[in-house]
């Protein structure tokens, strides 16, 4: 069955890139968001399991996405795609419980490596 | 953002940019000791004989210093990249970093800071468009200068656009606000749209 993904970036060349960068055996179906604010109407309508997600974006950045999932208790894996690639930065979403945090631009190689760490392919 | 880009190509040089500059934050956090948060910098195209009145507003009252590094890369590429600095809060960051707090001093503080904003910025600019390029050194235009408006334009004259990246860092406990110019030649626009579109095209 096709995995509800949610790729949630304000770009969209970047959205694409991560669409681009998945696997043709990732078996999902896609949404997308272009800030944070889209992206928790989402997770709050509908069954989500996994959200790629960038950190800096207008209305509500990645953070403030990452602290309502882990406030209202939503069930998803979360692999953080970003441009801010501080050390410290890695550190906050990885305790509001992000699976990951891979560097923009995405390396596919990457991508797939965490992607089966965790059995999503 | 000018008329010359369409919506997907200022969507495409934007994030070519904000990759860049989080490259280029993670080593000024690192060089500072500190945190930055990052913000989506404003960037803007602009013919370079309005530079020196688009920052007049901003440096007007305030004591600034201009520093300048030339770049040179593959198929033409080339320009010169400007850091302006308020000094304002320039003192603060000094002694922060353990710098003198003398004027010398804070100037190469500022001088290190442009080199390391400015190759970083552009190194990470060029990876991604399969460039590579070389620097000039960092040079001082001018220090302690209250006429910000005459000094950018007698760099500006030599250039005809300009690429306005508007750069405001917060530190942990400081407030940390520059702007870099890119001045390039007048073809580089169509230069610019070609790259944006091949990259468009990958996707």
């Amino acid at each position: 069955m096709a995995l509800p993904v949610l790729i949630c970036d304000d770009s969209l060349l970047a959205r694409k890139q991560v669409r681009k960068s998945l696997p043709e055996s990732f078996d999902a179906e896609f949404l997308t968001a272009g800030n944070g604010v889209e992206a928790l109407a989402i997770l709050r309508s509908q069954e989500i399991g996994l959200v790629f997600l960038d950190l800096t974006m207008p209305e509500l950045d990645g953070i403030g996405v990452l602290e309502a999932i882990k406030q209202d208790g939503l069930d998803c894996f979360v692999i953080v795609i970003s441009a801010d690639i501080q050390p410290e930065m890695q550190k906050r979403v990885t305790e509001l419980g992000a699976l990951a945090f891979i560097h923009k631009p995405v390396n596919p190689e990457k991508l797939v490596v965490i992607l089966k760490q965790y059995g999503l392919i | 953002m000018s008329t010359a880009f369409s919506e997907e190509q200022r969507d495409c040089l934007q994030e070519l940019i904000n990759v860049a500059m989080g490259l280029a934050s993670d080593k000024l956090a690192r060089f500072l000791n500190t945190f930055v948060h990052l913000q989506v910098p404003a960037i803007e195209l602009v013919n370079s004989v309005q530079i020196p009145a688009q920052f007049e507003a901003r440096y007007s009252h305030t004591e600034a210093a201009l520093i300048s590094q030339g770049f040179l890369g593959n198929d033409g590429l080339r320009g010169e990249a400007i850091v302006l600095y308020q000094l304002d809060n320039a003192h603060r960051i000094a002694a922060l970093l353990g710098y003198d707090t003398d004027s010398a001093s804070e100037l190469e503080m500022l001088t290190d800071i442009s080199s390391i904003l400015t190759t970083t910025f552009l190194n990470g600019l060029a990876d991604q468009i399969d460039n590579s390029l070389s620097y000039s050194a960092p040079r001082v235009l001018s220090s302690r200068q209250n006429n910000v408006p005459e000094a950018l334009q007698e760099t500006a004259v030599h250039w005809e656009l300009a690429l306005k990246v508007d750069i405001s860092y917060q530190l942990v406990d400081h407030s940390f606000n520059c702007d870099m110019l890119l001045l390039i030649p007048g073809e580089a626009v169509l230069n610019i749209q070609q790259i944006l579109d091949r990259i468009l095209e990958e996707y």
